[in-house]
Parts: C-alpha cells; structure tokens; sequence
C-alpha cells in the first residue's frame, strides 16, 4: 500500500517543479512513521529498563553472589559450596518439605472459599452478612492476625479452654513440632481465603442461570449439583484461584511465620524464605542466603512455569 | 506536532531518571563518610530510657570535638543485624555501630576497626571487654553488662512460709522449695519461654557454674569444650527433667522470652526466672507489678558438690567502630564518650541496667541491682556466649525438642559436638 501510492508521487516530483506542500506532507508522513515505529519501544523502555535493572540485574548478581564464600572466604569463589551446604543443612530440608506440604494442603485452601462461595451463591440464610465476614479478614496485616491468633492458640488461651471444658486435653498449638505447621497453614488459610472467595463469587455471576435451574428441575441434589453443573462450569475459576493461592502461601508467610512460631519449634515451621532472612540477617551467612534465594526462585519458576502450562492448556479447551 | 515533542522530552527525562535508579552503585553515600559528621547505629537512641545517656555522652563528645556532629540513627532491632548486613555488604554505612557482644560481634568483626590503640586509658574503668574480642583484639567498648542472674519473688516465698531471704543453695533444697510454693501458691517453678530457643541459652549459663568445675568451666570458655563430659550432660539432662516434672510454666515452646515469660514471673505466676541485668528482663524491668524490694536475687543452687557457683556475665553491648570511617581515632572518640562515666551512670539510673563501668554509684539502684554488682567481680563468662551464633541457633531449636520429648539428651549433645567442632 505504502509504496504503491509513494511511486506516481515521486515521478511526479521528478517531472514538474516539486509542489512544496506534497513533499513536506510526505517527509511529515515518514517521519511519523518512524516516530511511530519508535514509539512502542519508548513507551516500553520505562518497564523494560525498570525491570532489567531493578529485577534481572539484581537477580543476576544474587545468584553469582551465591557462588562465593561468607566470613573468612567472603569474595571468594567457592563454586558449588553453598548449595551443598545447603542440601545438607536438615533446616533448609524442613523448609523444602514445608513447601511439599503446603502443596499438598492446596486443595484444601481452594475448597474452603470454593465451598463458602458456593453456599453463598446458593443463597443459604444470612448469606449477605458471611458474605462480608468472611472477606473481613483479608483486611487485617499478617502481623495482627499472628498477634491475635497466638492469643487464641496459647497453651493457656481460649481455645484449650473450650477444649477442656469438651474434656479434651490441652494441645500447644504453637509449641509442639507436630501441630505447629498446621496451625500456621490454618491460619494463613483464615486470613486470606476471603479474595479467593470473592473471586469465587464473580465466578458465580457468570454461571448459567438456566442450567441450574434444569438441574433443580431435573431433582439434582446440592452435591450432585457442585459436583455436575457448579464445578465444570467454574473450571477457570478454580485454576486462578490455585495459582494465586499457591503463589500466596509460597510468598506470604513470612509475616505470619515471624510472629507466630519464629521458625520454632525445632525448626517445625521453617519455609525457605525465612530461612533466607534467618541466614542473612541473624547467621550473617548472605552468600548461603543467596544460594538458598536462588534455591526458591527456582522452586517458584518451576511451579509457575507449570502452573501457567495448565492455565494455557485450560484455555485452549475452552 | 510540538505536543509529541513534549511528550518526548518528558519521557527522556523519565528515563534519565529512572536509568539513574538502575544502575548498581549510585554517586554518594546518604550516611558516613564526612569527617564533620559521624553517624551512629544503634536500637537504643531512641528509648526514653536511655535520653539523658545519649545526651550526656553527645555532651562529653561536643566538649573534645566542637563542630564534628553527631548523628544516633536508630534501628528497629528486629531489623538491626539485617540492615547492617546490608550496609557491611555494601562497604558503606555507619561510622560508630552499637553491637551485642559475644557471636554477634565476633561474626561482624572483618567490617570493624580495632580500638586497641585508642582505649587503653579506659581498660582498668570498665568490665566485660572479652565479649568485644576477637583473636587478641578489641573491636568494641562495652556499655553494659549482660548476665543471667536468677530472680526470684520474696513475696510467694514468704506465703509459702519459706524464709525470703535465705534462698536455697543447693538443687535439691531449691526443688523441694518450689514444690512447696506450687502446693501453697499454685505459682509454678520457673517462668519459661523457650519460643525463640533463649531459654537453654539462659539456662545453660545461669546453671553452668553449678553444675560445671571450675576447671571445666575455664576449658569451655577457652573453647576446649567437652560435649561428653558427664557434668555438661548434667545440664541438659536437668533441662529436661524441669520440663518433665512440670517446674517449667505450661507451654514453654510457644511462649516468647521477651516478654511473656517475664510479665509471667512479675504478675507472680511462677516464683523464679532466670533472667538478664540489662536492657529488657532486669530487675527494673519487673517493677510494674514488682516492687524491688520484692525481687531478690540467688547464687545459682548447687548441683555438683566440686562447683563454685558464680555470676554468669559479659559485656552485654558496646559501641564499635567501622573499618570504611575516614578518621578512626575520631571515632574511637566517640565510642569513649558513649562510655564514659557520667553518661553511664545516667543509664544505670534510668534503665536499670547494670553498666561496664565499675566505679559508678549504685546507692539509688535497688537491692536486687546492689546483690548483682556485688557479684560481678566473682563473676565468669556466660557459657553460652561462648558459643558461635550456629551452634546457638541450633541449641535452641534442640531444646525445644527436648522439651517436646523427640529427641534424647545424647543425641543433643552429639549434634551440638558436631555444630560445635565446625565452628
């Protein structure tokens, strides 16, 4: 197109006395098409320059930083030392089963909102009013949320009362290696399920109407309609709701984690990131914190890189 | 057309801006460096507490160096050793840093200056210089002592109808004493939190000198340590025995040290705890609910007939110097001012805490304070201290197992023999 109406102008040109404006509009007219090729790239440079040397540049030195010794051997190149250290340090293993655990209790954070949500939906009574506690959480910093909740879980708070007052013996909630971890996750659960939730119920509005009202008339009961109408319906919604709660629990915890177990007991509740800030800043080890960062930076690609796999793969079904 | 030029130019300079933030290392530093201005770390500056001592010793400092002013930045603690990991990293930061002795600066020290040089007139003044050393030098001054001194409540002894102020002096009197107290009182043995792994630190050094011969307790502090001597063995076993036998107030592994398990001891739910002299945990620290009249203060009970019991401390913080400062000497100056006597003797009075400074007047302090300087010149290195910040750590985290009852006392030692050996 651009060439086709570009050539009879210039024989034009070549013919007569150039006609003033019709050389400058066409000189306007390239430059403006290189303005306009430029222009994307001068837009972008903010966020590519932004991200290159905020984010890639750091990360880049982070990770050579991982190569080189602490203390005595601070600068050194020490090749792979860290990272075996590492591997042989049991925290850093606690920390990576941590993380395997917290995978496995997946489901279970994607089903608490998904259900609540559901129950909403379905216009159980009082559905307005849960509709606003349970997001009421999601509000509230970390720090607060650990701070009420070790009030509530301490061996002589609340809830070990109401448990002896049922004749059941005290549990340590925050105290025994065993139970620790769960009582964080649970908690962490609590305070966050309430955007799940919400996305959940946005979900909902663009169900069907019609289809579950064939179900109700086809006599489907309520779990026969979660299980048939309601969930295949929502199948996107639900795998947003996994990548953004695995990249919460996986991110967010730290908060929680610090005022609540401090990593403790016996190490029970280390996840990498804590490890990484336990190993700079109190073991003065930076050069082993950059090798465990990098460790879950990898961790992270891997499970983004999968989880953005099944997003596309879900995707192209639809 | 010349609004696109406009447009332009502002993004041009949006990106010279932002390439400015880009890039590594930035021109200049926001702190240090000017020999007019010295910038001090610290997480104490800004404690009401410790107001008159700051200004006193920035007074002292005016009065030799006019026109060099002092800057006290303080620093969340929680963040401190972060922060100042980052600013070591960058080899830029402050030029005079507040340290805790022991691992703590011990670790940092190849980013210090040593003073050795510049303090000699202050050796004989002050106590509780072997926290700040390392390899024969000296890297800070101390401001305080630190030390675990076990507190105990005359008041629940007294309903118990035992005499408050012969406290027992062996393990064994002491046992039967508290079971005495738990019967009439209800008030538990000792007020414990080991959510953060402090609790085995304090133990370990308050009931070392027990239970440890003077010999032994020499060889551990000069880094011949025995993990397989029966007597240190003693000391965890003891550990897990209070745990046991319910001495401990209930849920240890999950209370915090700081400052659960010490508003358990002042509000008279347990009748002793083995607490510090200075910062947080002293006996000024109780007086809320305390008065000081009430809290005394024991030698630690006897266990092993061939100890000598004595007061566990060190140099509990202390001012240090950074290697980048331009003018070390000037520096070191400052530390001699934030340690000079009539700056601590204002801490002492305000804070409580017990300073490094041996000839300050205690006369206004309580009777619990009197009974802790009276001791230091007996006193001995802390145990704990003594051990590098790994080792601690995984102390820490062992005795939570012990307490939890998922691990033996020889597994704990083995591992800590290990931790130990590798430094």
């Amino acid at each position: 197109m651009g060439p086709a109406t570009a050539g009879p102008t210039e024989d034009t040109a070549g013919r007569a006395p150039a006609p003033r404006p019709a050389t400058a509009s066409a000189r306007r007219n390239r430059r403006g098409s290189r303005a306009e090729r430029l222009a994307p790239l001068v837009l972008l440079a903010p966020a590519i320059l932004i991200i290159a040397g905020l984010r890639l540049w750091p990360l880049l030195l982070g990770i050579n930083f991982s190569f080189t010794g602490d203390g005595a051997r601070n600068g050194m190149n020490v090749g792979l030392d860290n990272y075996l250290t590492l591997l042989h340090d049991p925290l850093f293993r606690t920390a990576l089963r941590n993380v395997g655990l917290l995978v496995l209790l997946l489901p279970v954070a994607v089903a608490i909102p998904g259900l609540l949500a559901t129950f909403i939906f379905l216009k159980v009574p009082g559905h307005r009013l849960y509709r606003g506690v349970y997001f009421f959480p999601a509000v509230l910093s970390p720090v607060i949320v650990g701070a009420i909740f070790n009030l509530l879980l301490a061996f002589d708070g609340p809830l070990n009362a109401l448990l002896g007052g049922l004749g059941i013996g005290p549990v340590d909630w925050l105290g025994n290696p065993d139970v620790a971890i769960f009582a964080v996750v649970g908690v962490h659960i609590w305070a966050t399920f309430g955007m799940a939730l919400v996305v959940f119920l946005a979900g909902f509005a663009t169900l069907d109407s019609s289809v579950l009202d064939a179900a109700k008339v086809d006599g489907a009961s309520l779990p026969q309609t979660i299980w048939h109408v309601i969930i295949p319906s929502l199948s996107r919604t639900i795998q947003f709701v996994f990548v953004t709660t695995m990249i919460g629990m996986l991110t967010s915890m730290f908060g929680l984690l610090y005022v609540m177990t401090g990593g403790g007991p016996a190490g029970s509740t280390y996840l990498p990131e804590y490890y990484v800030w336990i190993q700079q800043g109190q073991m003065n080890q930076p050069a082993l914190a950059s090798a465990a960062s990098t460790a879950l930076f990898l961790i992270m690609l891997v499970v983004g890189l999968g989880q953005i796999g099944i997003l596309r793969r879900a995707g192209k079904e639809d | 057309m010349k609004q696109r030029t406009l447009w332009t130019a502002a993004l041009v300079v949006g990106l010279a801006f932002t390439a400015g933030c880009g890039s590594a290392s930035g021109p200049g530093s926001s702190s240090g460096g000017s020999s007019d201005k010295l910038v001090v770390w610290d997480w104490k500056s800004g404690d009401p507490k410790a107001a008159s001592y700051i200004q006193k010793a920035k007074a002292d400092f005016a009065k030799k160096h006019p026109g060099v002013n002092l800057e006290f930045v303080a620093q969340p603690f929680d963040q401190y050793y972060t922060l100042l990991g980052a600013a070591i990293q960058s080899g830029k930061g402050p030029d005079v840093i507040m340290f805790n002795g022991g691992g703590k600066i011990r670790d940092r020290s190849d980013a210090l200056a040593p003073l050795d040089s510049y303090i000699a007139d202050d050796r004989q003044r002050l106590t509780g210089w072997d926290a700040f050393a390392k390899d024969g030098k000296t890297y800070a001054e101390p401001v305080t002592l630190q030390g675990h001194p076990i507190y105990y409540n005359k008041d629940l002894y007294q309903k118990a109808g035992l005499n408050p102020d012969a406290p027992a002096t062996t393990l064994d009197e002491f046992i039967k004493n508290c079971g005495v107290i738990t019967q009439k009182t209800g008030a538990k043995c000792f007020a414990l939190g080991n959510k953060e792994g402090f609790g085995i630190q304090f133990w370990l050094s308050a009931l070392g000198s027990a239970v440890l011969t003077p010999q032994e307790y020499d060889d551990w502090i000069a880094g011949k340590r025995n993990w397989s001597s029966p007597d240190v063995k003693q000391i965890f076993e003891l550990w897990k025995q209070a745990g046991d036998t319910g001495l401990n107030t209930d849920g240890a592994n999950s209370t915090a040290m700081f400052n659960d398990a010490f508003a358990a001891f002042s509000s008279g739910k347990a009748a002793n705890v083995i607490g510090l002299m200075s910062d947080v945990g002293h006996w000024k620290d109780f007086a809320e609910f305390l008065t000081p009249e009430k809290i005394g203060v024991m030698q630690a009970p006897l266990v092993n007939p061939a100890a000598k019991p004595s007061l566990p401390y060190d140099g509990g913080i202390g001012y240090a110097v950074a290697k980048w400062t331009k003018d070390p000497k000037l520096a070191a100056d400052v530390v001699r001012s934030l340690t000079s006597t009539e700056p601590l003797q204002a801490f002492s009075l305000d804070g409580g805490a017990i300073a490094s400074d041996t000839t300050i007047d205690i006369a206004k302090s309580g009777p619990a304070a009197k009974a802790i300087v009276a001791e230091v010149k007996t006193g001995k290195p802390a145990l704990h201290v003594a051990l590098s910040s790994t080792t601690v750590d995984l102390m820490g985290r062992l005795s939570q197992q012990l307490l939890s009852d998922s691990i033996t006392v020889d597994d704990v030692l083995a591992q800590l023999a290990a931790s130990d050996k590798t430094g």
